[in-house]
């Protein structure tokens, strides 16, 4: 391969005037120390058997690729006949005088949808209109209304949470109530939450842990810790997000836009707690399992490709109540409640029990806290 | 020279130390800093429990620092009042024939024999009632104050809010569950059982 050919930027410290030095670190290109053999092609041929494979391809890289192609007038005719012929139908089925109006305001609601802006970045009435858009496109399609909020963060309210691992006892509840509060993917039995089995006097070792249990719970010797997002304040996930989908409310909650989320999945490999989830097909819910009290960051309905996690069910949470999870526990090991709040019960456990969290030396601040009795 | 560089070192220093923490807006050393400092001049929220306590019948009651409200308990039991049936003292009603006799189907299984039985926390001359260990009449709606007599760490998590679940949401007004909400006060340990799903994808996905 030429050296002007790089795909990265490699140091040039004054020792590369040697010269092909074949794949043997004994510097020779032929025979002498042993592992040249004679069948092996050398690199000239090599490299020309490449070329005749993939050709200009390989020297080519990313935007290059797509449009510094070869092409005569009659493949270029014939691409560019092809787009215009699907422009062409997207415009003919919103301006069309012979399709139906529910098909026109579906392909006006896409329309708009496709080219709506961050989330973030929306004003209160941007951010109004797509809920509407989101609610009525969910009427057209499956012929039911849902309920879509768009609240924002209350002033002063910062959330968190605490999780008592000598009350956990391992039943799953709280797995069940999250999963239908947020529509998740059945299919693909999507959990946020995980609850590890740990053996008594091993500590927290997650690898042995055993987080898909089936047998009576809870069980001789053991104890069960729950982790999911827990919503850090310094969360590596929005840091390494290229597009900006994902960030941090006012409130604490690490949220996520759906619909400007790209898939790159950095945020998945940036958590250290195993916090999100990936939609790998088309989430399915059955139509009579969908819970139809929604918000536009929480549990509104996802698609393919796009990222999503616990928002500590920002549907419930800034509405007043707990999240299905602590709402569902019978055993009261979940504590929820506003941190800034000096008389909330989240304070007084942080404040008067022996409280800790997972992975602290990773500077993270996650507003998950453990405690023991 | 050796001064030159002193001087070197301690300016190094000073400018070290004055980049090293970012003092930029709304940025802290750690999540605890910021909640003690973002809540010193905390005057509520407009959000409020109220609504999702609205037909909960619950009673206020007061422990230490601590006010906050709980279920309503007398209207929760099947027959109460007691005196309904028991409308004379227990040593009074009590006779040896071998019919199946009314609350038949309640075995303790609480503390063993030696510390606890019927009349630890009933009082047979007064069963609308509770009593406590030293015969002080207990109303059923404070039930809390008997179990206390003995889980006086479980009655201090509670009070905190650190054992026990909530009534309805987050916010205040703080509602809690009262003890006799969530154990069975003649069988109050948890039982064991089948967890509520197992996911067989995980399963698959592990294999």
């Amino acid at each position: 391969m030429s050296n002007n050919n790089k795909k990265w930027f490699s140091l040039d410290l004054g020792n590369t005037k040697k010269e092909a030095t074949g794949s043997c670190g004994c510097g020779k290109t032929s025979g002498g120390c042993g592992s040249h053999t004679h069948d092996q092609i050398s690199d000239k041929d090599f490299d020309a058997a490449v070329d005749a494979a993939i050709g200009d391809e390989r020297k080519k890289d990313g935007f290059d690729q797509v449009f510094d192609v070869q092409m005569d007038r009659r493949t270029a005719f014939r691409k560019l006949t092809a787009s215009l012929l699907i422009g062409a139908g997207a415009v003919s089925t919103s301006c069309s005088v012979t399709t139906g109006e529910n098909a026109k305001e579906k392909a006006q609601i896409d329309w708009e949808e496709q080219f709506k802006g961050n989330y973030k970045l929306m004003t209160d009435e941007e951010r109004n209109a797509t809920v509407e858009r989101l609610v009525r496109s969910y009427q057209l399609r499956k012929k039911k209304n849902i309920n879509m909020s768009s609240k924002d963060a209350e002033k002063d309210v910062l959330f968190g949470y605490a999780f008592n691992i000598s009350k956990c006892q391992g039943y799953m509840d709280c797995v069940s109530a999250c999963v239908e509060e947020n529509n998740q993917d059945r299919n693909s039995q999507m959990e946020y939450i995980r609850i590890h089995e740990m053996k008594d006097g091993k500590g927290f070792k997650f690898d042995e842990a055993d987080d898909n249990y089936y047998h009576e719970v809870p069980a001789e010797g053991h104890f069960y810790m729950g982790t999911q997002c827990f919503h850090c304040d310094n969360p590596p996930c929005v840091d390494v997000c290229p597009v900006q989908a994902t960030w941090r409310e006012d409130d604490g909650l690490v949220v996520i836009d759906y619909d400007w989320c790209v898939g790159c999945r950095y945020c998945m490999a940036a958590c250290p707690y195993d916090g999100r989830r990936f939609n790998w097909s088309t989430p399915e819910v059955p139509e009579e399992e969908v819970n139809k009290n929604q918000h536009y960051l929480g549990n509104r309905m996802r698609k393919k490709g796009v990222m999503e996690k616990c928002t500590f069910c920002v549907q419930r949470s800034r509405a007043g109540k707990n999240p299905a999870c602590v709402e569902a526990c019978p055993t009261g090991a979940r504590i929820f409640g506003n941190l800034l709040d000096p008389d909330s019960t989240i304070r007084w456990v942080l404040e008067n029990k022996k409280v800790f969290r997972l992975k602290e030396d990773l500077g993270t601040e996650p507003k998950f806290w453990y405690f023991m009795d | 020279m050796t001064k030159k560089n002193y001087i070197y070192i301690l300016g190094c220093t000073c400018i070290v130390t004055l980049f090293s923490c970012k003092h930029g807006e709304g940025e802290y050393h750690n999540i605890t800093d910021k909640i003690e400092a973002k809540s010193k001049n905390y005057h509520g929220t407009s959000i409020s429990s109220e609504q999702l306590l609205e037909g909960i019948e619950t009673v206020e009651i007061s422990e230490g620092p601590h006010t906050f409200l709980i279920p309503e308990r007398k209207s929760q039991i099947k027959s109460y009042a007691c005196t309904e049936c028991h409308t004379k003292p227990l040593h009074q009603l009590k006779t040896n024939d071998t019919i199946k006799k009314a609350h038949w189907d309640i075995k303790l299984a609480h503390a063993n024999l030696n510390t606890m039985n019927c009349i630890t926390c009933h009082n047979g001359n007064d069963m609308d009632n509770l009593k406590s260990l030293t015969g002080n009449t207990i109303d059923f709606n404070r039930s809390h104050k008997l179990c206390s007599q003995c889980h006086s760490k479980q009655f201090e998590d509670w009070k905190g809010g650190a054992h026990g679940k909530k009534v309805a949401g987050w916010a205040p007004p703080r509602a809690s569950m009262t003890c006799v909400n969530c154990h069975n006060p003649h069988k109050p340990s948890f039982e064991t059982r089948w967890p509520a799903r197992f996911n067989t994808q995980k399963v698959k996905e592990r294999e």
